[in-house]
């Protein structure tokens, strides 16, 4: 045993579990939602009109229930609280797990935790992109926006030319590729760690949570890709 | 075969720690890489010069005793085998081998290789007590539990507390380790009617000095007890039960 007196620190008001458990629900919201949003992209390839359509109902979903835009402003709401309380999370958790492990870093780390120990970077990749993306084809200010953007009207949508059109430009359509990759990588392993974050010790349960983890991130990555990509080939346009 | 050994040497936890290369000559492949300390020792005591530091005990093991960091990799080269069950033909010959003490904000430095890890025994003492009967002994057939239960059990049991998983995680955390002792007490019938209380003290007392997980999964690649990940979700799940239930037991 050591000698030296240890005094207790004053326990913090977000404990490591509260932060992780946060983290992980918030992380359960965003790849459903990434994941029907990915399925909403690929209406891009029934056409024009159809893209457009879904897109003007997301606008108009379940009135007179919901007002106009009631949906989407439910769902915006929803993923800004889960944005707050993951990246806030993230942050005290990375600060605490850096003080812990004190100043000599951990070295010679293989590939295999790859994805696990770059959670940090590229989630800060992610928020750049998403800032980039509600920039570009939602809000439509430039210079994140094409020249061409036109904004959604009580009566239509104009979703897919402004697709098209910010995709078209090389740099913003091989940038939305290679955000799609950040994005597979952070959920392929967010999606194990919040099972194992919320205590999953089933033997089966684990066998389908880590297949199931890589699975989900692989088809909204490529199904996402593919966008940009037919765009820059000009198969869609 | 030759080595050239770049050791960590410092003081104490106070002082400023510095690596010094030794050149190690005559020590056999079949050598383990404590008894390649012992050899270099025994030549530094012959010269007058002051002897490694390095924590060792039963050398076939089991005891968690020993542990040093072997170029960057907590007990060594091959995984899941503790220092004293690492041996030389893991290096080339001629080669330079670095070995540091194990490596956490939570483990200071005692001398040289030597770490205090009397953080994880305040884990265990954060999980309080069991209430077992210390009489006679009960008959054999007094608790029934499957024989997939007392496995498992006694596969989490199998932890020996050597503190690998904490300096092989780069969060510095010590989940792996609470998860076995959680998982090992909560599967059998004697121990389980603290699982609430032990939930919420092992964690609190983990998190006082331990960083939290992130599922790397680097630990259960060092662990000698071979400890799966399992036992973190296992550590989760213990913790949120013990919230949802707000009881004790």
């Amino acid at each position: 045993m050591s000698s030296t007196v240890r005094t207790h620190a004053r326990r913090p008001l977000l404990s490591n579990f509260v932060c992780k458990t946060v983290m992980a629900v918030t992380g359960l919201i965003f790849s459903a939602f990434v994941l029907v949003h990915m399925l909403g992209n690929l209406k891009v390839y029934l056409g024009a009109e159809h893209f457009n359509d879904y897109a003007h109902w997301l606008r108009e979903a379940f009135e007179p229930v919901l007002p106009y835009e009631g949906l989407l402003w439910v769902l915006r709401l929803a993923l800004l609280a889960s944005l707050a309380g993951h990246v806030a999370c993230a942050a005290l958790l990375w600060r605490r797990a850096r003080v812990a492990r004190g100043p000599v870093r951990r070295r010679s780390l293989p590939w295999r935790s790859f994805t696990a120990r770059t959670m940090p970077v590229t989630g800060l990749v992610l928020l750049f992109f998403i800032i980039f993306h509600l920039l570009d084809l939602t809000t439509g200010i430039a210079p994140a926006a094409s020249g061409a953007f036109e904004a959604a009207t009580v009566n239509t949508s104009h979703a897919y030319e402004n697709l098209v059109a910010s995709f078209q430009r090389p740099l913003v359509g091989v940038f939305y590729a290679l955000a799609m990759i950040v994005l597979g990588l952070h959920v392929a392993h967010g999606l194990w760690a919040a099972a194992n974050d919320l205590g999953a010790t089933g033997r089966r349960f684990r066998q389908v949570a880590v297949v199931a983890s890589g699975v989900v991130a692989l088809v909204i990555m490529l199904g996402n890709i593919s966008i940009p990509i037919f765009v820059l080939l000009g198969v869609l346009k | 075969m030759k080595l050239t050994l770049k050791i960590w040497r410092q003081d104490s936890a106070a002082a400023a720690g510095r690596f010094e290369s030794y050149s190690l000559d005559g020590a056999g492949e079949e050598f383990t890489l404590l008894e390649a300390l012992d050899k270099l020792n025994d030549t530094l005591v012959e010269t007058g010069q002051v002897p490694v530091a390095f924590d060792s005990d039963c050398r076939e093991g089991i005891c968690g005793s020993c542990g040093v960091t072997v170029d960057g990799v907590p007990h060594g080269p091959v995984a899941n085998t503790p220092s004293c069950r690492q041996h030389l033909r893991s290096f080339a010959d001629g080669s330079t081998v670095t070995l540091e003490p194990f490596r956490s904000g939570a483990f200071p430095v005692v001398r040289d290789l030597a770490v205090d890890r009397s953080g994880l025994d305040r884990i265990i003492e954060g999980g309080g007590y069991v209430s077992i009967d210390a009489g006679t002994a009960t008959d054999a057939d007094a608790h029934q539990v499957s024989h997939e239960t007392a496995e498992a059990a006694l596969d989490f049991a199998a932890c020996i507390g050597c503190g690998a998983c904490v300096a092989a995680c780069p969060n510095g955390s010590a989940s792996l380790f609470t998860g076995a002792k959680l998982m090992h007490l909560t599967l059998l019938p004697t121990t389980r009617q603290e699982r609430g209380q032990r939930a919420t003290g092992m964690t609190a007392a983990m998190d006082e000095e331990f960083g939290p997980c992130s599922v790397i999964g680097e630990c259960v690649e060092v662990c000698p007890a071979g400890i799966p990940l399992t036992a973190i979700a296992g550590l989760n799940r213990e913790k949120l039960r013990s919230v949802l239930r707000g009881k004790t037991s």
